[in-house]
C-alpha cells in the first residue's frame, strides 16, 4: 500500500497569484487600432490572436473621440524586441509619431511612439545588464 | 526575427509607494508572491506571469486617472472567488462586482489611482 502523497501547502500569496494575460485598449476605431498593432508587431492578418509575448491585446470602442490620451504617461506599453532597427522600420512605415527617437539609455535602446489612439508605446532593446524584469523574455506562445 | 513581447506595462503615478503597496497586497506579484523589486527609488517592478508591471513615480500625472476606461489590465487567476474575498478584506472599490459571464467569472475593480483592473477566471463551471 502506498501512502497518499502529501498535499502541497498553498500559501496565500500563491493562491491569489495573478497573471497579466490581456490588456484592453479603448479606441475610437478598434479595427484600425488593432491593425496598427499588427503592423507594429510584425504580425500577419492570419494570426488568430493579437498577442505580444504572452499578453493579448484587445480593443473596444471608446466613448470619446479625443485623438490622444489626456495623460499619455499614465500607462505605457513596453514592447521588448531583439532587433530595434527592424522595429523602428515598421513604425516608420506606419508613419508613427515619434515622442522620443531611439536613444541609448542605462536600460537599453529605447524609442517612444504614439499608437493609433495616442497612447505611448515604447520599443525597447534591453541592455545585457539591465534588471531581469526589464529583459526580453522568450515568447510563451 | 521574433515577434516583440510585451515585456512590461508601465503605470505612471504620482504616488508610487501607494500603488506598489496596493498591487503587492492585492495580487501577489512574483512567482511565489514575493512582491515588487526596486528598480530605482521611485520605480518598482513586479512580475505577473510573462510580463511585468512597472510602477513609475512621475510628476506629469495627477493623483487620479482622468480617463480610467482607456486601458484595462486583465489579470487571470485560478480562484476568482478567493481573490475577491481577499480583495474585499483590503477594502477595494468595485466597478463591477464578480459575475458569471459566458466563459467564466469576471469582476472589475479600481486601483488607488483610479485605473481599472479586471479579475478573470476562465472556465469556471456554475456552482
Amino acid at each position: 500500500m502506498v501512502a497518499d502523497p502529501p498535499v502541497p501547502e498553498v500559501t496565500a500569496g500563491v493562491r491569489r497569484r495573478a497573471r497579466l494575460l490581456a490588456i484592453t485598449l479603448e479606441s475610437r476605431a478598434p479595427d484600425r487600432a488593432a491593425a496598427w498593432y499588427r503592423q507594429a508587431l510584425g504580425l500577419s492578418e492570419a494570426d488568430p490572436l493579437l498577442t505580444s509575448g504572452g499578453v493579448e491585446l484587445r480593443f473596444t470602442l471608446g466613448t470619446t473621440d479625443a485623438p490622444n490620451a489626456a495623460e499619455p504617461a499614465r500607462i505605457v506599453l513596453n514592447l521588448h524586441v531583439d532587433d530595434i532597427r527592424a522595429a523602428e522600420a515598421r513604425l516608420v512605415a506606419l508613419e508613427s509619431v515619434w515622442v522620443r527617437e531611439l536613444e541609448r539609455t542605462r536600460w537599453g535602446i529605447i524609442g517612444t511612439v504614439l499608437d493609433f489612439d495616442g497612447n505611448y508605446v515604447q520599443i525597447v532593446e534591453p541592455a545585457p545588464d539591465s534588471p531581469p524584469c526589464l529583459q526580453r523574455k522568450e515568447e510563451s506562445r | 526575427m521574433t515577434t516583440p513581447t510585451l515585456g512590461s506595462i508601465l503605470l505612471g503615478t504620482a504616488d508610487p509607494d501607494r500603488l506598489r503597496d496596493w498591487y503587492a497586497a492585492a495580487l501577489a506579484p512574483g512567482d511565489a508572491g514575493e512582491g515588487f523589486t526596486e528598480v530605482t527609488p521611485t520605480m518598482f517592478a513586479g512580475t505577473f506571469g510573462d510580463t511585468s508591471l512597472l510602477i513609475d513615480g512621475r510628476s506629469d500625472v495627477a493623483g487620479t486617472n482622468p480617463e480610467p476606461g482607456r486601458v484595462v489590465l486583465n489579470f487571470h487567476v485560478d480562484d476568482a472567488r478567493a481573490v475577491v474575498e481577499h480583495l474585499e478584506s483590503l477594502g477595494v472599490t468595485w466597478l463591477v462586482e464578480l459575475e458569471e459571464r459566458e466563459g467564466g467569472l469576471f469582476g472589475t475593480l479600481v486601483d488607488p489611482d483610479g485605473n481599472y483592473v479586471q479579475i478573470i477566471q476562465l472556465g469556471q463551471a456554475p456552482p
